[in-house]
């Protein structure tokens, strides 16, 4: 019983978050697409918190929902929410044709290796021992320190690249404004 | 169900980031698409990661988003500067190089 309802609440979340991406692309004025993007990262959020994943998903929910996609607004408002004129072009049957096959392939590569058993150490009853956040914690500054130092050093020089672009005024007819 | 119901909304997502990408032209949708895409990606480690016993996929997740929060605020930076030189948005009108 209690087995069939997480299935369901598992389904209706993944349904929700294909439909939330698709109201991401479909969307003409980028502000619902803004909108439709955050929606589906809190399903994902939940799906990761469904899959035990807690840490991921408080991580997923305060990063993607929310500082990525305040960035994101932020733009938008920058920016003004213009909607794009539609113009015909050979992009949407190249797409249409090229992602089905992109699909397929997925699909293939993915089942072709279903039957994998379980044979990690870290079972649920272990993880749920310590905690998740204690065990990803430990996995991270053990096995997987040097990824995470990179990674640090990754958002500084992300952090030095932006101040650049934001700090020089642009060029306007090859002369520099002040 | 398990594997197989993660990888199939995984690799639902991906293609529609990846439609999305394509046939859109204001640059922030395609931002957004690239976004969905490494978000289904995410899904399936996390996933994968259950259904394997092992924290890597979990591990992995959480770089990837660091590169993907990396990658937005680069890219963001970059679609400002190209506005303020050109105020023009559309991706089908930026085809000269130089500034």
């Amino acid at each position: 019983m209690f087995d069939l309802a997480y299935q369901t609440i598992v389904v209706v979340i993944g349904i929700t978050a294909i439909l939330a991406s698709f109201g991401v692309i479909l969307c003409a004025s980028p502000i619902y697409s803004a909108l439709y993007l955050i929606g589906n990262m809190i399903c994902l959020a939940l799906l990761f918190l469904l899959y035990n994943a807690e840490f991921i998903a408080a991580v997923q929910i305060i990063v993607y929902a929310g500082a990525v996609m305040i960035l994101f607004l932020f733009i938008i408002a920058l920016l003004g929410a213009k909607k794009e004129e539609k113009t015909s072009s050979w992009e949407k049957p190249a797409a249409f044709a090229f992602v089905p096959v992109l699909f397929g392939e997925l699909l293939m590569a993915l089942t072709a290796d279903a039957g994998r058993p379980a044979l990690g150490q870290f079972t649920e009853e272990l993880i749920a021992s310590v905690g998740n956040a204690q065990a990803v914690g430990m996995e991270l500054f053990s096995r997987h320190l040097i990824p995470f130092e990179l990674a640090s050093i990754l958002l500084l020089a992300a952090t030095v690249g932006v101040i650049c672009l934001a700090k020089f005024p642009a060029k306007i007819g090859g002369r520099r404004t002040k | 169900m398990g594997s197989q119901f993660v990888l199939f909304i995984s690799a639902t997502i991906f293609c529609i980031g990846a439609v999305g990408f394509i046939i859109r032209r204001n640059p922030l949708i395609m931002f957004m698409s690239v976004e969905l895409m490494l978000n289904s990606v995410n899904f399936l480690l996390v996933g994968y990661s259950k259904f394997t016993n092992s924290l890597d996929g979990q591990i992995f997740a959480l770089l990837i988003m660091v590169v993907a929060a990396a990658e937005v605020v680069v890219g963001l930076a970059i679609i400002l500067t190209i506005f303020r030189t050109r105020r023009d948005l559309d991706v089908d009108h930026l085809n000269v190089l130089k500034g």
